[in-house]
C-alpha cells in the first residue's frame, strides 16, 4: 500500500478532531503539567535555575494564613451571591412559565435582566468603585435625603466592600441563571401541568412537586459551574478596591492571591503555581461531592416523571 | 369571581417586583452612560437623570491625559475578532468530525471535552504564561488568539448544533458529486450551520472583549494593552479628580456589547439555553 492509500483508509473522523487534539496538548494540557511541575519548585521569573522543593510551597500557603483567608473569603463571597441568585432565577422562571399568572412580555423582562452578564467586568467594578467613592452618588443620595447624616468612607469599610461584590456578583448572574432556569421549566410537558392544575394543584405545588425535582439535572449544572466560576472570582475584587483585596483582606480571593504572588517584586510562579494547583483540586473534590450526592436522586425523579407521564 | 380577583391582585404584585429588578438592574447602567456626557462638575453638583453635552469635553481631558483610548479600541478589536474566527472554525470543524463520522474513541473524545470545560483556567494560566515567555510569544497577541483553537466548551456548542442539522443525505449526495470530506464541510454544513455559528461567534466575541485576566498575565507592553486594561488604569491618581472623563472612558468599553446586543438579543439568550439544557 502507498503512504495516500494508507491515508485515505483512515476514517476523516480523526482529521476533523486532530487539530482540536493538537490544539489542547500544546495549549491546554502542557500548560497545565508546567503549573504543577512549577508548583513544587522554587521557579522565580528574575532567575534562571530553580529547585525542586517539593511540597514546600504548599506548607507555605497554610503557615501565612493568607491562601486560608483568600479561600474563605472565596467561598463566602460565592455562596452569598450563588443562594439569592439561584433563588431569585427560581422564583422568576417560576412565574414566566406559569400557565395561569400569563405574564406579558416574559422574552423582554428575561432579556433585560441578562444584559448586566455581558458588561465587561473591569467597567464594572470602576463604576461601582466611583459610584460608592466617598464624593460619589451614593453618598450623595444618602446625605441628601437624610438617610445618612454624613458621608461614609464604603471603601475602606470591610462589610461594604464584601457585599458590593455579593451584590455586583449578584446583579451580573441572575440573569444567566433565570434564562437557563426557564428553558429546563419550558422543556415539562405543559399536559403535566394541566393534569395538576385539573387535580385543584396550587402554584407553589405545582413549583414544588412537578417543576423542581424535573429541572435538577439543570440545578446541577447551574449549581458546579457557578462554583467553577466563582472559585476564579477576579475581576470584581480585584479592580474594585487596591487589587490587593483590601480593606484588611476581606474581599482577597484565590485568584488574587495567586496574582499577587506572580507579581510580587521577586515573581513568585512557583508559590502562584501551588495556589492554581490548590484551588483546582478542592474545586473538582467539591464539585465530584455535588455530582455524586445529587445522582441518584435525580434518575429517580426523572422516572417518577416519566411513570406520571 | 373572587379567585380571579386574587390572581389579578398577584400580577399586579409581581409586575412591581419585576419593575423594581428592571430598576436596580438598568441604573447603574444609565448612571454611567449620563455621566459620560456629563461634566465633573455637573457630576458633583449632583445626580442627573438625563444626558448633558460634555461627551467631547471628557473624551479630550481623557486623552489629554495620557489614555490611548482608540489604541486600546483597536488592541481588543484585532484581538477579539481573531479570537472569534479561530474559536468558531474550530470548534465547528472539531464538532463536525464527531457527529458526522463513527469513529474509534469517539465517545471518550466526547466525554473527555465535557472533563475539560471543567478545568479552571487558574490551573494552567501561570504554565502557561511560562512555556509563551520561553518560545517569546508573551506580550504577543498569538499567545491570546491559537488556544482557541481547543476551545471545549465552544466544541461542545457546535456539537450539540450540528446534531439538529447535519443531514446525512446531504453529505451522501455531497461525496457523489466528488466533494472531498473537508470540501463537504466547507461548502455544505458550514453555509447552514450559519446561524449557530454566528450565535457562537457572538459569545466568543463578547467573552474576548470582556477578558481581562488573560491579557493581564500575558501583555505588558503599554501599547498593546486591551480596553480593560485601560480600564483598569483609570482608577489611578492621574484621572482621579476628572469624573467626567472616568465616567467616558468606561462608558466607552461596554457601547459597542450594549449595541451588539440589542440587535441581536434574541441570538444570545438563545444560545444560553441551548448550551444548558440539551443533554
Amino acid at each position: 500500500m502507498t503512504i495516500s492509500q494508507r491515508i485515505k483508509k483512515i476514517n476523516p473522523g480523526y482529521f476533523f478532531i486532530t487539530p482540536f487534539i493538537l490544539g489542547f496538548l500544546i495549549f491546554g494540557l502542557y500548560p497545565v503539567v508546567n503549573t504543577v511541575y512549577l508548583s513544587f519548585t522554587n521557579t522565580t521569573l528574575m532567575t534562571g535555575h530553580a529547585k525542586f522543593i517539593w511540597f514546600d510551597n504548599f506548607k507555605n500557603l497554610f503557615i501565612d494564613k493568607m491562601f486560608v483567608t483568600a479561600v474563605g473569603n472565596t467561598w463566602f463571597l460565592w455562596l452569598l451571591n450563588f443562594i439569592p441568585q439561584l433563588g431569585l432565577a427560581l422564583l422568576l422562571a417560576a412565574w414566566f412559565t406559569n400557565v395561569r399568572l400569563k405574564i406579558r412580555a416574559a422574552g423582554t423582562w428575561r432579556m433585560l435582566f441578562y444584559f448586566p452578564n455581558l458588561l465587561m467586568p473591569a467597567t464594572i467594578a470602576a463604576l461601582f468603585f466611583s459610584l460608592f467613592s466617598y464624593y460619589g452618588p451614593m453618598n450623595q443620595i444618602l446625605v441628601r435625603s437624610g438617610v445618612l447624616s454624613e458621608a461614609v468612607d464604603f471603601i475602606r469599610n470591610p462589610a461594604a466592600m464584601r457585599s458590593l461584590v455579593i451584590f455586583i456578583q449578584t446583579w451580573m448572574w441572575f440573569g444567566w441563571t433565570t434564562i437557563i432556569i426557564m428553558a429546563a421549566m419550558t422543556s415539562i410537558s405543559v399536559s403535566i401541568y394541566e393534569a395538576a392544575l385539573a387535580d385543584g394543584a396550587n402554584g407553589w405545588q405545582m413549583f414544588r412537586y412537578i417543576s423542581l425535582p424535573l429541572i435538577k439535572p439543570v440545578l446541577v449544572f447551574v449549581l458546579v459551574t457557578s462554583l467553577v466560576g466563582g472559585m476564579q472570582m477576579f475581576d470584581i475584587p480585584y479592580l474594585l478596591t487596591d487589587g490587593r483585596g483590601s480593606p484588611t483582606n476581606s474581599i482577597l480571593t484565590n485568584n488574587i492571591l495567586m496574582y499577587m504572588k506572580f507579581r510580587s517584586s521577586q515573581g513568585h510562579i512557583g508559590a502562584a503555581s501551588s495556589v492554581g494547583v490548590m484551588v483546582f483540586i478542592m474545586t473538582s473534590v467539591v464539585a465530584l461531592l455535588i455530582f455524586y450526592l445529587l445522582r441518584d436522586k435525580d434518575s429517580a425523579a426523572k422516572k417518577q416523571a416519566e411513570n406520571k407521564g | 369571581m373572587s379567585s380571579k380577583n386574587s390572581l389579578t391582585f398577584t400580577r399586579i404584585g409581581i409586575y412591581i417586583i419585576l419593575a423594581i429588578i428592571l430598576i436596580i438592574t438598568i441604573v447603574p447602567i444609565w448612571m454611567l452612560l449620563v455621566n459620560a456626557t456629563r461634566s465633573t462638575t455637573e457630576i458633583q453638583n449632583g445626580i442627573g437623570i438625563f444626558p448633558s453635552s460634555h461627551m467631547f469635553e471628557n473624551y479630550n481631558i481623557l486623552v489629554g491625559k495620557g489614555l490611548d483610548l482608540p489604541r486600546g479600541f483597536f488592541n481588543s478589536l484585532i484581538i477579539a475578532l481573531s479570537t472569534t474566527l479561530v474559536t468558531v472554525y474550530f470548534a465547528f470543524l472539531t464538532g463536525y468530525g464527531i457527529v458526522a463520522y463513527q469513529f474509534k474513541g469517539k465517545n471518550i473524545f466526547f466525554g473527555a471535552i465535557l472533563v475539560l470545560i471543567l478545568i479552571p483556567l487558574q490551573l494552567s494560566i501561570i504554565g502557561y504564561f511560562r512555556f509563551m515567555s520561553k518560545i517569546g510569544l508573551a506580550d504577543n497577541y498569538l499567545s491570546l488568539i491559537l488556544p482557541s483553537i481547543a476551545a471545549p466548551a465552544a466544541v461542545f456548542f457546535a456539537k450539540q448544533y450540528l446534531e439538529s442539522i447535519v443531514i446525512p443525505d446531504l453529505i451522501d449526495a455531497g461525496r457523489v458529486d466528488g466533494c472531498s470530506e473537508l470540501g463537504i464541510f466547507h461548502r455544505i454544513m458550514m453555509p447552514i450551520a450559519m446561524p449557530g455559528a454566528f450565535t457562537l461567534a457572538l459569545f466568543t466575541f463578547v467573552a474576548s472583549w470582556n477578558n481581562f485576566f488573560n491579557p493581564y498575565i500575558l501583555i505588558s507592553s503599554r501599547d498593546k494593552y486591551t480596553l480593560p486594561m485601560l480600564i483598569q488604569t483609570l482608577r489611578g491618581d492621574v484621572y482621579r479628580p476628572e469624573f467626567g472623563a472616568i465616567y467616558f472612558g468606561l462608558a466607552a468599553s461596554i457601547v459597542p456589547i450594549i449595541i451588539i446586543y440589542f440587535l441581536f438579543s434574541r441570538f444570545i439568550v438563545n444560545g444560553i439555553s441551548m448550551g444548558a439544557v440539551k443533554e
